[in-house]
């Protein structure tokens, strides 16, 4: 009743409030494209939540003070969140709490026990735990689109699925200070399964164009490394010459790298956006909650602290580039992509381990060794990447030979050091995953499939033409740009065995997953061992 | 033959007609690109009139000359040098390449290593991680506080037809930071429209709006970039008839003068 009662009161204020949104966007500095969304976040429903305690599972509100290290068992062992600031207490704490009006807090969505992110066997588990209830599954963004059924799974089924978040993002695109941007190209909805972008309230023929896309939450820790001002951050981004995005209260350029398209610039900026859109907060949240969400976020590191058969990352013996520990103390802003610095540094016990008489000692040595030439693999193992956006036309050559750690060079991230988006065939065709058609398939497409056009009088995406399909425009939905279309900004290496599945689209279930659209996609011919030492490499990670 | 029909009909599209021929010393050409391996990097090379010619090796982005792009033809224009050939083409040096902007499927040649064809020299930057440092210096460095002058001189260079790209984000950065040391209150733009004229005697010219469109846009990233106090002054000037055949590929720029 209380709930219904604010939902009314919401709806009766939405108009007048969106208006005054609309009219100061930069005086409050709100990005461009928010008021936008949150016109939309109002007008969807709020369902009826709850969130009971469960193991592994931060419920909002639930007060339990964060120990400063807390491992929790994952595939290969165990991750670890380390408060380098020490315990935090949660209760009252806005990461923690549910500060928006559908239950939400930010810890639902970035959870401790899976590297601050999310992993579908959660939610799976979420689902079956609360009978569909938790606030996860909100209408807003937890549904494939708001007004479908509630507690059927068919209606949640891409977060049941995939792990993926609704994203709603204003079409034609909003500048910074909330004007228009002419975008490049036009938009064409030619599947959707979801119903939302053909939807007559929520998709791009309603009163309020909005495309949605969808994707996996981001890792909410290790900050300081995407968040970084060192190498390659500048007033021009270094792939095309552009304007980079500012932090709007001191003007200094972004690193670019915090959301899979760079629409917002600073951790701050992105939680506000955040509370509008994931958790339905009516407004903008005060300074003194944006200060501690970052503040938390800042110094919050986390890895994988230990490994099934590998045993400990985090004894002082262990490699320079694994566990949190090396993580916190770790410098950031550094390119990796050279043997000075390396992306995620080894050590030569681990690469020529002795041999044991003892087969605990030699098996767990083995892995070792194999962690370490997967190292190898990703740092060396050379093959042609080619028709990447923003990789091959960065002055490498289309096609370039070179290695994994050319664009995931990142120290200690394996993220791109500079602004990090790039398309390499995630969502775009032909490369993206689709589900195959034919007769004895009864599965029918999940994602949404737009037809691009760039327009005339602007060049074609230099590898796809002048129309092309994609599943998620990425960056050329905030850019207006056609080469930014499908160009996605890469996620961060930590903590990956905690947290699949992966790529922002989640396309890929499992690390193998990962490592095989790598082979196809750039025709890599990786040996059995090659893949899985890769494998084993990622996953100590 | 085909060949050749394609690329007329391609310098046919961008504005081509008959002038005097560049010197003999000097090949501009349109053609599709060639990748060939080696032990270490691939080098690139493109063919015209059965020769092959030598353009470059890949490095890293910090490069005075990129390699083209598989999928596009490439503008070459060349000073044949009296280098050893390299890869097996006769060496082309200085090179400026400028990637055509339509997609041609048909430029899709890669060439497995072969002995004979390795480089003779170690490459600047391997085809992995580097040793410390990008090969040709930081291209995007952070630009020195220096001795500043009443105005100042910055050029941008082009590839043909084309706008702002990765390599102009080092010069940007340097014009936007003197502009703000300087506490500049003017800023005069002019972009050019050029030519180029080919080896087969064919003057290629840039699209008519290009030397519009490189002021305009450059006016409007400094202004993107924070820089909005200064006065802006922004022109564009056509020189596509002063082609020569020689150092074509340097008419292709926008000059910005900064003043105080």
């Amino acid at each position: 009743m209380l709930k219904a009662a604010v939902k009314f009161a919401i709806g009766i204020g939405a108009g007048l409030l969106a208006s005054a949104v609309s009219a100061a966007p930069t005086g409050d500095r709100v990005a461009g494209h928010v008021p936008k969304q949150n016109q939309q976040a109002r007008q969807a429903p709020i369902g009826d939540s709850k969130s009971p305690p469960a193991n592994r599972w931060w419920s909002p509100g639930e007060g339990t003070p964060l120990a400063p290290l807390v491992p929790y068992p994952d595939s290969f062992g165990q991750v670890g969140v380390l408060n380098a600031a020490g315990a935090i207490e949660t209760r009252g704490h806005p990461f923690f709490e549910p500060i928006g009006t559908n239950g939400r807090a930010c810890v639902s969505c970035h959870q401790p026990a899976n590297a601050m992110s999310l992993s579908v066997e959660m939610i799976q588990r979420r689902w079956h735990e609360t009978q569909g209830k938790d606030p996860i599954f909100a209408p807003i963004d937890g549904m494939n689109c708001p007004d479908l059924p509630p507690g059927d799974p068919k209606s949640h089924s891409l977060l049941l699925e995939r792990g993926l978040f609704r994203i709603f993002l204003p079409w034609p695109p909003k500048a910074a200070d909330g004007s228009s941007i002419d975008p490049e190209f036009t938009i064409e909805v030619v599947r959707d399964p979801t119903g939302c972008n053909l939807h007559p309230k929520y998709g791009l023929k309603s009163a309020n164009p909005m495309v949605s896309v969808y994707r996996r939450p981001r890792v909410a820790a290790n900050t300081k490394y995407f968040t970084h001002n060192g190498f390659g951050v500048f007033s021009f981004i270094g792939k095309n010459g552009l304007p980079a995005t500012r932090d709007p209260e001191t003007g200094l350029p972004s690193s670019m790298n915090i959301l899979s398209d760079a629409r917002q610039p600073t951790l701050k900026t992105q939680a506000v956006e955040a509370a509008i859109t994931h958790l339905q907060f009516d407004g903008k949240l005060d300074e003194e909650r944006l200060a501690r969400i970052v503040a938390f976020e800042s110094q919050l590191y986390t890895a994988q602290v230990s490994h099934n058969v590998a045993g400990s990352l985090i004894e002082a013996d262990a490699p320079p580039g694994l566990g949190v520990y090396n993580l916190a103390k770790g410098r950031e802003g550094l390119l990796g992509n050279n043997v000075t610095n390396f992306v995620f540094p080894m050590s030569e016990a681990w690469q020529k381990p002795a041999p044991s008489s003892d087969p605990e000692i030699q098996r767990r040595n083995e892995m070792r060794a194999s962690i370490a030439r997967g190292h190898d693999v990703f740092m060396f193992r050379t093959f042609w990447i080619k028709d990447a956006m923003h990789l091959n036309t960065v002055g490498l050559g289309n096609p370039t030979k070179r290695t994994c750690s050319t664009c995931h060079g990142m120290h200690m991230m394996g993220m791109d050091i500079v602004n990090g988006w790039m398309d390499l065939g995630t969502t775009n065709l032909p490369w993206a995953r689709e589900e195959p058609l034919n007769p004895w398939n009864e599965r029918k497409p999940q994602m949404p499939l737009f037809k691009i056009t760039c327009k005339a009088g602007v060049p074609p995406h230099p590898f796809l033409g002048r129309v092309f399909y994609t599943q998620d425009p990425g960056r050329g939905l905030i850019s207006g740009k056609c080469n930014d279309v499908g160009a996605i900004v890469m996620q961060q290496f930590r903590g990956l065995a905690a947290r699949a599945p992966y790529f922002s689209n989640g396309s890929a279930g499992s690390l193998r997953e990962l490592v095989d659209f790598y082979d196809r996609r750039f025709n890599i011919g990786y040996t059995d061992q090659e893949r899985d030492d890769l494998i084993n490499f990622l996953s100590a990670l | 033959m085909n060949r050749l029909l394609v690329t007329l009909a391609l310098v046919g599209s961008a504005g081509a007609v008959m002038a005097a021929a560049p010197p003999a010393n000097h090949r501009n050409f349109v053609a599709c690109p060639i990748v060939r391996d080696t032990s270490t990097v691939p080098c690139w090379l493109a063919e015209y009139e059965g020769e092959t010619y030598y353009l470059t090796i890949q490095t890293d982005v910090s490069a005075p000359v990129n390699p083209p792009w598989l999928g596009h033809k490439v503008l070459v224009e060349g000073t044949i040098s009296d280098e050893p050939r390299i890869c097996g083409g006769i060496v082309l040096k200085p090179v400026a390449l400028s990637v055509m902007q339509e997609l041609d499927g048909s430029c899709n040649t890669m060439l497995p290593a072969e002995e004979r064809y390795n480089l003779p020299f170690e490459p600047p930057r391997p085809p992995g991680p580097s040793k410390g440092r990008l090969a040709f210096g930081d291209p995007v460095t952070q630009p020195k506080s220096e001795q500043l002058e009443t105005s100042k001189s910055f050029e941008l260079r082009y590839e043909f037809d084309s706008l702002v790209m990765f390599r102009h984000a080092q010069p940007l950065q340097q014009i936007f930071e003197y502009a703000r040391q300087s506490n500049a209150t003017r800023v005069q733009i002019t972009g050019y429209r050029a030519a180029s004229l080919l080896s087969n005697g064919q003057l290629m010219q840039e699209d008519k709006q290009i030397g519009r469109r490189r002021a305009e846009q450059v006016a409007e990233l400094l202004r993107g970039a924070g820089l909005t106090e200064a006065q802006y002054e922004v022109k564009w000037q056509d020189e596509a008839q002063r082609a020569k055949g020689v150092a074509d590929a340097a008419m292709r720029r926008v000059q910005v003068v900064v003043s105080r």
